[in-house]
C-alpha cells in the first residue's frame, strides 16, 4: 500500500476526486476478479459448443441490456432464465461444462444502454466481474449434480430441478450481495434507497433459473426440436414482463407519493425540506434499530406523507405567528385525521396512513392522533420514529414565530421527553444515529425558546420601525 | 342484443350450457382419442378456469382455462392430423360445465352470456383452423419450426373471432361504443398471447418429457399472471392517488361535494359516447377529476385577499399536475378547462383539445344541476344556448344523447 502511495500511479490516484477514488476501489478488484474467474474456468473445465452457446449468450446480453429497475439502482432481467437454460444443457452434455460457458455468458453483458448514454465506465467494469463470478459459481454448481448424467432421460428431471434451483440461487445470492455492497461504497448509505421486497425479487429469480434449468433438461430431451425452441425464447420473454410489471408498480407507488409531496409543497412551500429531512431522520433511525428492507421503506414512506393532512388546514393557520387559540389548534390537531380522510382509498398506503396518522401520538398514550389513536396506549415503533423525527426537525428548522433552535437544545429536549412523549429506544438510536453522520442541525447558540421568538420578531420590528 | 330484456338474455344464457354440451357431445361421439382422454381434459378445463384469474387492463377476464384448451389440440394429435371431434369434446363439455360453475357461483346472466359466447366461438375458430392445417408438412408435430405455423394461424382466428364478438355482443347501455371495446381488446393481445404460448410449450413438450411439461408450462403461465396482475395494480394506484388528490379540494371544505366525481363520470361517458379512445378516456378521467385540484390554493390568505378567477384556478390546477410525471399529459387539458371551444369567427379553436370540451361541458352541467338547483333539462338548455360560442356542440349533442337514454330530459311539471 505504501508502494502504491510513493509510486507515480499512487500520487496520480491520490489527485483524483475522492468519488472517482471509490469508484475505482470497486471497479478495480471487481474486474480483476472477472477475469482471473474467466482465466481458471478456462484451462481447467472443457468449453462449451459454439453452435448452441452463442445463440443463448446473444438472447442473454439482449434480455440485460433491457433490464428494468426493480428496486434503487437494482436492475433485473429475466436472463437468469438463459443461462440457466444453457449451463444445464451444457451441464447434461458429456463432452462439455457448464462453468466456463455461464461465466462467460454472464460476464459478456456488461453493458446497458446507460453506460453508453452517459459514458460510465465503472459499471460496465463492476458488472463484469460480479456477473462472471455469478455464473461461474451456479455453473460450478450445476456441472458437480449433472456432470455425470452423460445424457439425460426424463428420469434426470427431479436432478435437474434441485441442482437448477441451488445454482439459481448462488446466482442472485452472489449476484446481489456483491452489487449492494458495491453501490453502498460508491454511492455511500445517505445515497441508497431501502431496498423492499428483496424476498419477492430474489425468490422470483430462483424460480425464473429452476424454470430456466427444467427448459434446459426439456429441449435435450426432446431432442433440440426448434418449434420448442420458439416457444422458450417467448417464455423469457414472459419472465421479462413480469420484471417489468413489478417495476412499473414500484414506479406508480413512488410517483404517488411524489406527487402528494408535491401538492402539499405547492400549497406551502414551508413544508418541502421539512418533508424530506424527516423523511431523512426517520430512515436513519430505522437502519439504527435493525430495520430491513421493506419496514424501512415503510417508515420513510410514511415520513413523507405525515403531513399531508396540511393541505386541508387553512394556510394562514400554518403560518400563524404566536400562539394558536384552542379553536385553532383543535383544527391543526384534525390534520392527524384528514391524512386518513384523504388517503382512505389508496390501498397500498395503508401501512403508512397508519403510521403518519400516529406520529402526533405520545409513548406514554397521551398526545392525539387518528383512528389508531387510542388513549393510554403505545403507538406502534414506526410512528414513534416519525414523531421523534417530526419533532427534532420542527425545533431545528425555521418556524414563522421563531428563529431556528440549536441542535443540543432539540436533543436535550428529546431526552428530557423521552419515555413520557418520546420511545426511549427511538431517541437512543436517534442520538447514536445523528452521530455517526458527524452532521449538525439547526441554529448555532440558539438554546432557548423564548430567545428564539424574540430573534424571530425583532427583524419585524425594524422593518415596522 | 343490446336491446334484450332480461328474460330474453336469462333465456339464451341458459341455453348455452345445452348448445355447449351438445357440441360437444357430438364431438366426442366422433372422437378417434383414447376415450378415456376427453374427461379428463374436459376436468383440467374446469379446475384450470376456476384458478389463476388474470385481469387485463381492458377489463377483461383470463384464466388458465385459456392456456389448457390451447394445449388440448396438441395433446389430441397423431400422425395422421388432429382429432376435431375429442378437441371440440372435451372443450364443448367442458365449457358446458364452467358455465354451471360461474352460474352457481352468483355470476349475472348479464356478463356470463357474452363472455361465454365469446370464448365458444374463438375456440371453435381456433381448433377448426389449427385442425385444418394440420395437413400436407404440417400434418405432424415434427417439432421443427413448420409445428407452429398452424398454430399461429389458429391463435390469430381465436383472437378475431373474440374481437368480433366482443364487439357485436353488447349488452350494457349504450355509452360504451363499439369501436372503443374493439380498440380495448386489442389491448389484451399481450395477456392472450402469454396464455396461449403456454399451451403450446404444453402440447409441444408432452409427447416427449410427458407430465414434466405441466410444471415447466405453469411456471411460466405463474409469470404472467403475476404480471398481469401488477400492471392492473399499477392502474388502480395511479387511479386511486388521482382521486385521492381530487378529493383533497372537498375534505378542505373548498369545493361542492361529489362535484369532481360527478364531473368526471359524466365526462368519460361523453367521451366513450362520442367513440373517443380508450387513452382518451382516460386522460378525460384523469383531467376530470383533478379539474379543480387548483382550488387547494384558495386556502392561501393573499389569494382570498386579491380574489381570483376560474381562469386562475384552471392554471393552479394545470401548475399542480404538472409535477406528476405521470398527470402531465392532461395538465394542459386542464388549463384549458375554461377556454371557448372555438375563436371568434373561426370554426374552432385548435388549440383547445377534446378532452378539455368534453370537460368544460360536463362541469358546467353538473355545476348547473347541482350548485344553481336547475333541472336536467334547464341545464341543457343552458348549454345548448352557449353552444355557439362556449360550448361545442358536438359534445352538448353527445351529452343530449346521453341523458336521453338515461331519461331524466322528461320535463316535471311542480
Amino acid at each position: 500500500m505504501r508502494l502504491l502511495k510513493n509510486s507515480a500511479v499512487g500520487r496520480r490516484y491520490q489527485r483524483l476526486h475522492p468519488s472517482v477514488q471509490r469508484k475505482l476501489r470497486v471497479a478495480v478488484p471487481y474486474f480483476a476478479m472477472g477475469i482471473l474467474t474467466l482465466l481458471v474456468t478456462f484451462f481447467l473445465i472443457d468449453t462449451p459448443n459454439w453452435l448452441i452457446w452463442l445463440p443463448f449468450a446473444v438472447l442473454f446480453v439482449l434480455l440485460e441490456f433491457f433490464a428494468v429497475e426493480v428496486n434503487d439502482r437494482l436492475f433485473q432481467s429475466s436472463s437468469i432464465m438463459v443461462v440457466m437454460t444453457a449451463g444445464v444443457i451444457f451441464a447434461i452434455q458429456p463432452d462439455s461444462d457448464a462453468t466456463f460457458a455461464m461465466a462467460l455468458m454472464a460476464g459478456a453483458a456488461l453493458f446497458t444502454p446507460l453506460d453508453f448514454k452517459e459514458k460510465r465506465w465503472f459499471q460496465p467494469m463492476a458488472n463484469f466481474g460480479q456477473l462472471a463470478l455469478s455464473g461461474a459459481a451456479a455453473g460450478l454448481l450445476l456441472d458437480l449434480n449433472l456432470g455425470q448424467l452423460g445424457g439425460a432421460t426424463t428420469d434426470a428431471f427431479v436432478r435437474v430441478a434441485v441442482a437448477s434451483s441451488l445454482a439459481s440461487l448462488a446466482y442472485v445470492t452472489i449476484n446481489t450481495i456483491l452489487v449492494r455492497s458495491a453501490v453502498k461504497t460508491v454511492y455511500g448509505n445517505d445515497n441508497l434507497q431501502p431496498w423492499s421486497q428483496m424476498n419477492v425479487l430474489i425468490g422470483g429469480q430462483v424460480v425464473m433459473g429452476l424454470l430456466g434449468g427444467l427448459i434446459g433438461a426439456a429441449y435435450e430431451i426432446a431432442g433440440r426440436p426448434s418449434a420448442v425452441l420458439v416457444l422458450i425464447v417467448a417464455v423469457y420473454g414472459i419472465g421479462h414482463m413480469s420484471l417489468y410489471a413489478f417495476s412499473q408498480l414500484r414506479e406508480s407507488h413512488l410517483s404517488a407519493i411524489r406527487g402528494f409531496v408535491k401538492t402539499l409543497e405547492a400549497k406551502d412551500m414551508y413544508t418541502r425540506g421539512h418533508t424530506e429531512r424527516v423523511a431523512y431522520f426517520s430512515q436513519m433511525i430505522g437502519e439504527e434499530l435493525s430495520f430491513t428492507g421493506t419496514q424501512l421503506e415503510t417508515v420513510k414512506w410514511a415520513a413523507l406523507i405525515h403531513d399531508l393532512g396540511k393541505l386541508a388546514v387553512p394556510t394562514d393557520l400554518i403560518r400563524k405567528k404566536g400562539r394558536l387559540s384552542d379553536e385553532e389548534y383543535a383544527q391543526m390537531k384534525s390534520h392527524a385525521h384528514l391524512v386518513e380522510e384523504i388517503l382512505a382509498e389508496v390501498d397500498f398506503l395503508q401501512p403508512m396512513v397508519e403510521i403518519a396518522s400516529g406520529h402526533h401520538s405520545h409513548y406514554d398514550g397521551n398526545g392525539y392522533g387518528g383512528s389508531g389513536h387510542t388513549q393510554g396506549e403505545t403507538p406502534s415503533l414506526e410512528a414513534c420514529i416519525v414523531a421523534v423525527a417530526d419533532a427534532f426537525d420542527a425545533m431545528t428548522s425555521a418556524r414563522s414565530y421563531r428563529m431556528a433552535l440549536s441542535q443540543q437544545y432539540a436533543l436535550g429536549e428529546l431526552r428530557k421527553h423521552s419515555g413520557a412523549q418520546f420511545h426511549p429506544d427511538v431517541v437512543d438510536a436517534f442520538e447514536n444515529g445523528l452521530a455517526k453522520t458527524g452532521r449538525t442541525w439547526g441554529a448555532p447558540h440558539v438554546n432557548d425558546e423564548e430567545m428564539a421568538r424574540r430573534l424571530a420578531e425583532e427583524p419585524e420590528l425594524t422593518l415596522r420601525g | 342484443m343490446a336491446n334484450w330484456s332480461p328474460r330474453t338474455i336469462a333465456a339464451a344464457s341458459w341455453l348455452f350450457p345445452f348448445v355447449a354440451g351438445g357440441v360437444g357431445l357430438y364431438g366426442a361421439s366422433k372422437a378417434t382419442t383414447d376415450p378415456i382422454s376427453l374427461p379428463i381434459a374436459a376436468t383440467a378445463l374446469v379446475l384450470a378456469s376456476l384458478v389463476g384469474v388474470a385481469t387485463s387492463n381492458s377489463g377483461n377476464r383470463f384464466t388458465t382455462g385459456l392456456a389448457v384448451a390451447a394445449a388440448i389440440p396438441f395433446v389430441f394429435s397423431g400422425d395422421t392430423g388432429v382429432d376435431l371431434g375429442g378437441t371440440l369434446g372435451a372443450y364443448g363439455v367442458g365449457l358446458g360445465a364452467v358455465w354451471v360453475v360461474r352460474y352457481a357461483r352468483g355470476e349475472k346472466h348479464r356478463d356470463l352470456l357474452p363472455m361465454m359466447v365469446r370464448r365458444f366461438g374463438g375456440y371453435l375458430a381456433y381448433a377448426v383452423v389449427y385442425s385444418g392445417m394440420r395437413v400436407g408438412v404440417f400434418s405432424d408435430l415434427s417439432g421443427g419450426w413448420e409445428d407452429l405455423v398452424p398454430f399461429v394461424a389458429a391463435v390469430m382466428a381465436w383472437l378475431a373471432v373474440e374481437v368480433l364478438l366482443r364487439a357485436v355482443l353488447i349488452l350494457g347501455p349504450r355509452e360504451l361504443s363499439r369501436a372503443y371495446l374493439a380498440r380495448a381488446i386489442i389491448h389484451d393481445i399481450n395477456v392472450f398471447v402469454g396464455l396461449a404460448l403456454t399451451g403450446a410449450l404444453f402440447g409441444e413438450l408432452f409427447p416427449a418429457i410427458g407430465w414434466w411439461a405441466l410444471p415447466i408450462a405453469l411456471l411460466p403461465y405463474s409469470f404472467a399472471h403475476s404480471a398481469f396482475k401488477r400492471f392492473q395494480e399499477t392502474k388502480v394506484t395511479y387511479k386511486q392517488t388521482i382521486r385521492a388528490l381530487a378529493r383533497i379540494p372537498e375534505v378542505s371544505g373548498l369545493a361542492v361535494d361529489g362535484h369532481a366525481d360527478r364531473t368526471t363520470q359524466l365526462a368519460t361517458s361523453i367521451a366513450m359516447e362520442m367513440g373517443l379512445g380508450p387513452s382518451q378516456v382516460e386522460d378525460v378521467e384523469y383531467a376530470a377529476l383533478m379539474h379543480d385540484i387548483g382550488r387547494v390554493s384558495l386556502n392561501e390568505p393573499n389569494v382570498v385577499k386579491m380574489g381570483y378567477t376560474d381562469d386562475d384556478i384552471a392554471r393552479w390546477s394545470s401548475e399542480i399536475i404538472a409535477e406528476s410525471p405521470y398527470l402531465k399529459r392532461v395538465a394542459e387539458d386542464v388549463q384549458q378547462q375554461y377556454e371557448p371551444y372555438r375563436n371568434p369567427g373561426d370554426q374552432e379553436d385548435p388549440g383547445v383539445s377534446i378532452v378539455s370540451r368534453i370537460i368544460k361541458v360536463s362541469a358546467a352541467y353538473d355545476w348547473k344541476v347541482h350548485k344553481d338547483g336547475r333541472s336536467p333539462l334547464e341545464a341543457l338548455e343552458g348549454l345548448h344556448a352557449g353552444a355557439a360560442y362556449e360550448f361545442d356542440p358536438d359534445v352538448v349533442a353527445s351529452l343530449r344523447r346521453l341523458l336521453d337514454a338515461r331519461g331524466v330530459l322528461t320535463p316535471v311539471r311542480t
